[in-house]
């Protein structure tokens, strides 16, 4: 019987029971209950944001609102693609920035402007009587005024203020410091401007409007590898993330991928399922460690003698016993290899000294302009000394002959990288190299070996101008020696095999390190073998770890050394990947008119943070490293060891090198008044003034009260509680309150002190007239304010976002309004600014500002100093901008800075923009902003200018500007690039010629960035954004002396300290767990002495999030210090035991963490864990306890110093000195008596 | 009901117009007579202090008790939902409330700010006022308790609207509450022992259980404390 009939065909029924073969049920009972759920998640709009954080993420998240509240977020995955074959870039996000509802409506936010009560009562006092001005002056003037609120910073008592009073105060404030010592008086210290540039902006804005000191991050934070501009005149620039899963073998060296760089993590994992091999170098077992093929442990801050046992290995097996076809081709091409270096005698042998120059011979090689910045080489092709394209003589002054092209004077040409055959050179001559590796302290391996090792080099001997005669050799064959390599020369100290007891051979450096040398040579050769079998795809993903000791630069050179022998920089999916708190900031040519008022006055005040708070805070007087410790035995003859660090760093300012804040000890205000009156130039009454010394520059006398910053605006950043090296000195001297400063400084210890800089036997404290933190929440620093601003947080406020792990631009934007009465930044700065506007007539007017600017990189300015000469010792006449720093009259038009403020001014349409050395013309750009932004309608000094009145019209001006999101000038300045380098660039823009990215384009969604020569990289449909790639393809020169990867430094001080190559340099004794920190110790009280190390945590992004109480949970509810179990069984401590670890710096309290992870000698403290969250008073100061920097001190290096020289010349975080903190030992113990300190406290707090 | 708009304005920052207003506020305490004599009374120390303490004083107590302190936040929310993301769906709640007896958010605080829930109680009748603090009942049990232990007078405002609502400060949701140790910005023990962790061994039996997953569990137990 057919059943048809009962049969549905065209319909199935809804009343079965079960379906998925019984798996599933249906049911027809009321689902409204459903609504429950929908309701709840319901919501009126979603918008795109990110967090501002500082952390490299630059994640997009949803921000979902109804009625005006956040209700949550979730992680946006609408990236644009990668290319076929790669993965994607989604999800992007962590546990971090997904509990961040929480501090959108946190109790710790700050809601209302605050004021310290004390400084708010005498203000209402004297406010009803005098104007603002002369309420602040009144305030100044009478000391004890000043101490009663300067005494009482960080210990409670602030009332709230209202936006007008609290801008007042600080407007006056300002005002009052710039005409009584100066506007460089007012300091300004913001980080990372790629998370919330416009943020970042808004304050350097008004500080340059004002003429006040806009401060360096980068060098303070040490995050700044100094070895980067010093081997490629560039501050950091690195690959992609997503150029990792490219690499065939990738080196972790003191980076924590998985840990800290949760977003970008999978493309590791994912390299790995490719087939990559990964190598992890670090001294515990960190999550990367886990993740490794093979794991070195390392000895923490050794990694140098790890290189250099490396660099030993690549070099004899791929470049000496057999020459690896793809690796002498790239040194020969792209490294300073094949440059001559002259041998100067010293005793019976020979040490390093310059590299050639044309201008060293007869008539200069015929090269007429700037014959003393062209290096020299061996051409293969006719055996003559020939001068190569590229080098850094032909950026200026002459264009088309800066390349890479294998040219000298329009000839092909083949440079020699060695002259080790018997018919290449003269004579094998003794040459002196350093050793450093028997001075080592502190538990460091002492190899003993002599402190001069001389090792045979071939040498040429030829004849220069005047007929002088002179031996010559190759970088590459003095690297040979450097690395102790045999090359069947004879003579001591080489060796031919690994096993030898020599320098830098892997039985060596075993011994150093503590790492097997069968797995370092395994390593060097697999990374070499993969680059030589992939033309360069070995990579070295490098952390903070390595960059944080004083030698820094030796690790870093000594990882960049294997790079270039394997040829990898610039190279896909190889190369250096230094990922740590740069963040590029993408579209940074756009951005820097606005930020630093360019389109109003040029030359901004920038400082390099790390001197400023080494003389500011008084670090200098309690050093304890002298350059005696630090020279080497090699050194030319000098004065070296009779100064003191401080000292290098006067002579830095004063002959150009490093920028001073303030500047001169006289008012620049005042000076420019008296040059006129004198009827001179600014800059001729300087130097004349100078010289006879009528003017005073401030850093030789930082404690004298003209010279002391008086004013610091803190935004963005968690300076005290997080970057303050020297935190106890900072609150010592700089606030000039409760500290933990425990040694004496150089005076009381009757140790020698500072040859330039003058001593005064009473240290002053409370250098600061008046603190201001903006942030959204009460951080370590906005504890220790005068004035506290609530500002708007991440999805309160317009902003843009870039980073250096992917190359798109997104932004922050306003999901809802700021919460309670917090503002924007921009908005903040704006009201600051129209207020300084509305009460400084009659007391500012136009006024000549003098401003100092050192010579700076990527200006002609480079090329200032081919020699070392102080015109203050009579070496040199003073000529300001050559032998000194330039001095630029500026107008400052105070009466009218908020209207500056707020338009975009004249001088991008009289002068137009550029970066790194290039100009543009930018009149299209202006004109089409006038369109835009619309243009200001108001009578006064402003009208028909362009309008910047919110933060969007700021960040227009900025993606209008910017080669990175206009094509159009993408293509003008690779136009203007192509000029110098005589090749024809264009074609990397020309297709995006019609792009013009928007805040409403990136709103919808993140937009890659177009490829400009502000960056060495591209974006293109063939390779993943990597470093060096433009330099290696377009043969664009590394702005550096030879124009090419410099491996070999030749500046006098760099000889003198011992770093003209890379070597092995223990870390440096610090000597602060002497006596006075050891009297704190009871008799045979238990007790450890460790190496203090303080990497990146996991669960906050420094201190943001470590007051979160999600993520507290997740790790111990407050500070925590890591130790080895053999080292608290020394100790007597037991896991989560309270202890106090302290040294001269200071005193910090945390729980213990007593870890198999840990390395013996070692303690790791996760960095920025806030003190304002579970940290218990010291017995030893019977304080509160500190922060990891509690038992930091900056100490400076004079190498870092140098300017006026190539690629070691200042620019704002580029060159500088930089804040080390791991060669620091502490004393650890238990702590007996855990006290929280309340009772004194609110004693305190209630007086 | 001006009981309500009166312990509203006395939980708002001190000001001088507060300072100037204290006599009317005692005044219309004392003429509406919703709180007893004896609550009155109590209320007197702090009226007094108000009223003739210095105003920068006062503010700097106000700022140190309730922004500062994270357990004596006057967002009511901030002891329910804390750091939960729940928290920006019941501020949401709340504001509809507020909006369907026809008011709006006027100034930058947030909806569950005490003295807004308050500022609008006193524009409903007493049962559905008190019907609406009940809900609170419980958070301002914990509240009132925490402010008499730090022994400042503020604490008489929160008996007081303990009181009004009729909550019942043994209630099992208020001594959950109450079991949560005191924060204060100033002593730092409570937070300590709030997030102490049992040290995890590795001990020679594999199977022992993690300390952790069982404080976990043990948390979890304890019946969470519910919003409304």
């Amino acid at each position: 019987m057919s059943h048809l009939l009962d049969r549905l065909n065209f319909l199935s029924s809804l009343r079965q029971n079960t379906f998925s073969g019984g798996h599933g049920q249906t049911t027809t009972e009321s689902r409204d209950w459903e609504d429950a759920y929908r309701e709840r998640w319901r919501h009126d709009k979603i918008v795109r944001s990110t967090h501002g954080v500082n952390c490299t993420g630059s994640c997009s998240w949803k921000i979902y609102v109804k009625s005006g509240i956040v209700t949550w977020e979730t992680q946006q995955t609408d990236y644009p693609r990668t290319r076929p074959d790669l993965p994607n870039h989604e999800p992007r996000g962590c546990a971090r920035g997904a509990s961040y509802s929480w501090y959108l409506y946190s109790a710790n936010r700050v809601k209302t402007p605050l004021i310290r009560g004390k400084l708010y009562r005498m203000w209402r006092d004297l406010r009803r009587k005098m104007s603002p001005i002369e309420a602040w002056t009144a305030i100044q003037n009478a000391p004890e005024k000043r101490e009663g609120y300067t005494r009482t910073r960080g210990k409670g008592g602030f009332v709230r203020a209202s936006w007008d009073e609290a801008t007042e105060i600080i407007a006056a404030a300002n005002a009052y410091t710039a005409r009584k010592y100066g506007p460089d008086r007012v300091f300004g210290f913001s980080p990372i401007p790629a998370m919330s540039m416009v943020s970042y902006a808004a304050g350097t804005r008004y500080l340059s409007l004002l003429g006040g000191t806009c401060m360096s991050f980068y060098d303070w934070y040490c995050d700044l590898p100094p070895a980067s501009p010093q081997t490629w005149g560039e501050q950091t620039d690195v690959p992609e993330s997503a150029d990792w899963y490219n690499a065939g073998f990738l080196i972790l060296w003191g980076s924590n991928v998985p840990q800290t760089r949760t977003p970008d993590a999978h493309f590791y994992t994912e390299a790995r399922y490719r087939g990559t091999k990964s190598a992890v170098i670090c001294p515990d077992y960190s999550e990367a460690a886990k993740f490794g093929d093979i794991w070195l442990n390392a000895k923490q801050g050794t990694d140098a003698a790890l290189g250099m046992a490396f660099g030993h290995v690549i070099l004899r097996e791929f470049h000496l016993d057999r020459q690896a076809e793809y690796f002498e081709d790239y040194v020969r091409r792209y490294s300073d290899m094949p440059m001559l270096v002259e041998l100067e005698p010293k005793g019976d042998s020979f040490v390093p000294g310059r590299q050639l120059r044309a201008s060293d011979f007869d008539g200069g090689l015929g090269q007429a302009n700037n014959p003393e910045w062209k290096t020299v080489a061996y051409d293969e092709l006719t055996g003559k000394i020939v001068v190569p394209n590229g080098s850094i003589g032909f950026r200026w002054g002459e264009t088309g002959k800066w390349n890479l092209e294998q040219k000298a004077d329009g000839a092909e040409v083949r440079l020699r990288l060695s002259n080790v055959l018997d018919s290449d050179y003269d004579a094998v001559v003794g040459v002196d190299f350093p050793y450093f590796g028997g001075a080592a302290t502190n538990g460091f391996e002492v190899c003993a070996h002599p402190e001069v090792l001389t090792r045979n080099v071939p040498a040429k001997k030829i004849t220069l101008a005047n007929g002088r005669e002179t031996y010559v050799a190759t970088v590459f064959d003095l690297m040979c020696a450097n690395y102790s390599l045999d090359r069947g020369l004879g003579g001591k100290h080489v060796a031919s095999s690994y096993d030898a007891d020599v320098p830098f051979t892997p039985a060596w450096a075993e011994k150093i390190t503590g790492v097997s040398r069968d797995k370092i040579i395994h390593v060097a050769r697999e990374f070499a073998s993969n680059a030589e079998k992939t033309n360069g795809r070995s990579m070295v993903i490098i952390g903070a770890a390595m960059n944080h000791w004083y030698h820094m630069d030796m690790n870093y050179r000594a990882v960049i050394n294997m790079l270039v022998m394997c040829g990898c920089v610039g190279q896909s999916g190889g190369g250096w990947a230094h990922y740590v708190g740069q963040e590029k900031l993408r579209p940074q040519t756009g951005w820097t008119p606005l930020a630093f008022a360019l389109d109003w006055a040029r030359p901004p005040r920038h400082m390099n943070s790390t001197s400023a708070w080494y003389a500011h805070t008084d670090q200098w007087r309690y050093e304890t490293v002298t350059s005696a410790e630090i020279l080497s035995p090699t050194a030319p003859a000098g004065n070296w060891k009779n100064l003191s660090l401080i000292d290098y760093n006067i002579q830095a300012e004063r002959m150009g090198w490093l920028p001073s804040a303030p500047q001169l000890k006289t008012n620049p205000l005042e000076v420019a008044k008296a040059a006129k009156a004198a009827g001179k130039e600014i800059p001729a009454y300087v130097a004349e003034n100078l010289k006879s010394g009528a003017l005073q520059m401030s850093c030789e006398d930082p404690d004298a009260p003209e010279n002391w910053p008086r004013n610091l605006f803190v935004w963005r950043s968690n300076l005290l509680g997080s970057s303050g090296k020297g935190h106890e000195y900072f609150l010592k001297h700089l606030l000039g309150t409760d500290h933990g400063v425990q040694g004496k400084d150089l005076g009381q210890e009757g140790r020698q002190k500072p040859a330039e800089a003058v001593w005064h036997d009473k240290a002053p404290e409370g250098k600061l007239d008046l603190l201001v933190t903006i942030d959204f929440r009460m951080s370590t620093t906005a504890v220790y304010a005068d004035i506290v601003l609530p500002t708007a947080s991440w999805y309160e406020k317009d902003d843009m976002n870039t980073s250096d792990m992917h190359p798109f631009i997104h932004p922050l934007q306003a999901a809802v309004d700021p919460a309670y009465e917090s503002k924007t930044d921009w908005e903040i700065f704006k009201s600051i600014a129209k207020k300084f506007s509305d009460i400084v007539p009659g007391y500012l007017g136009v006024e000549t500002d003098v401003v100092q600017l050192p010579l700076q990189h990527d200006s002609p300015g480079e090329l200032a100093q081919a020699q070392v000469r102080d015109w203050k010792a009579g070496e040199c006449d003073l000529i300001p901008g050559k032998t000194a720093p330039a001095y630029i009259a500026v107008e400052r038009d105070y009466p009218n800075l908020y209207r500056r403020f707020t338009s975009l001014g004249p001088l991008m349409d009289k002068i137009g923009n550029g970066g790194k050395g290039i100009a543009w013309d930018t009149k299209t750009e202006v004109h089409h902003l006038k369109a835009l932004n619309g243009t200001v309608t108001e009578d006064g000094a402003t009208r028909g200018l362009a309008r910047i009145d919110t933060a969007i019209d700021a960040a227009e001006v900025i993606l209008m500007l910017a080669p990175e999101t206009n094509g159009e000038v993408a293509v003008k300045a690779w136009d203007a690039l192509s000029k110098a380098t005589g090749r024809d660039h264009r074609h990397l823009a020309e297709v995006k010629e019609d792009e013009k990215i928007r805040f409403r384009d990136i709103a919808a969604q993140p937009r890659k960035i177009i490829s400009s020569p502000t960056w060495s990289g591209i974006e293109s449909e063939e390779v993943c954004y990597n470093a060096g790639w433009t330099n290696v393809h377009e043969l664009i020169p590394w702005r550096t002396v030879s124009g090419r990867q410099q491996l070999y430094q030749d500046h006098k001080w760099m000889l003198a300290f011992g770093e003209g190559f890379v070597t092995w340099r223990p870390p440096v004794d610090l000597k602060t767990t002497g006596p006075d920190a050891m009297k704190s110790l009871g008799a045979g009280e238990k007790h450890v002495v460790l190496n203090f190390i303080t990497p990146h945590q996991k669960w906050g992004i420094h201190s943001t999030y470590t007051d979160n109480l999600l993520m507290l949970t997740l790790n111990r509810g407050g500070p925590v210090v890591w130790i080895s179990e053999d080292d608290a069984r020394t100790a007597g401590i037991v896991d989560n035991d309270w202890i106090e670890v302290w040294n001269a710096n200071g005193v910090l309290t945390a729980r213990a963490v007593v870890s198999q992870r840990v390395k013996n000698g070692m303690c790791l403290m996760y960095h920025a864990q806030e003190k304002i969250v579970n940290t218990p008073g010291s017995q030893i100061t019977q304080k509160r306890g500190g922060i990891h920097n509690s038992v930091t001190r900056a100490v400076l290096k004079p190498t870092h110093m140098i300017g006026g020289y190539a690629q070691l010349s200042y620019g704002f975080n580029y060159y500088g000195t930089v804040g080390s903190n791991r060669d620091e030992f502490v004393i650890v113990r238990k702590m007996n008596k855990v006290d929280w300190l309340d009772q004194p406290a609110k004693v305190e707090a209630a007086e | 009901m001006i009981v309500f708009k009166a312990l509203s304005a006395l939980l708002s920052y001190p000001s001088a117009d507060l300072q100037a207003a204290i006599p009317a506020i005692n005044a219309a305490l004392h003429d509406e007579g919703l709180l007893g004599p004896q609550r009155q009374a109590a209320l007197k120390p702090l009226l007094a202090r108000l009223a003739e303490g210095d105003l920068i004083d006062l503010q700097e107590d106000y700022v140190l008790l309730f922004d500062r302190s994270r357990t004596l936040s006057l967002n009511l929310f901030e002891h329910i939902h804390g750091e939960s993301r729940d928290r920006g769906g019941a501020m949401v709640d709340l504001l509809e409330t507020y909006r369907a007896a026809g008011f709006d958010l006027a100034g930058p605080e947030l909806p569950d700010h005490l003295p807004v829930l308050l500022e609008f109680l006193s524009t409903q009748d007493l049962a559905t006022a008190q019907e609406i603090l009940a809900d609170a009942g419980h958070i301002l049990v914990a509240l009132a308790e925490r402010l008499t232990r730090r022994g400042t007078p503020y604490a008489a405002v929160l008996e007081a609207l303990v009181a009004l609502s009729e909550a019942r400060p043994d209630s099992e949701e208020a001594r959950i509450l109450l079991a949560e140790e005191d924060d204060n910005p100033e002593d730092l023990a409570a937070l300590d022992a709030v997030w102490a962790e049992s040290q995890v061994t590795f001990g020679p039996d594999p199977n022992a259980g993690c300390p952790i997953s069982r404080d976990a569990l043990a948390r979890m137990a304890v019946p969470p404390a519910t919003a409304r």
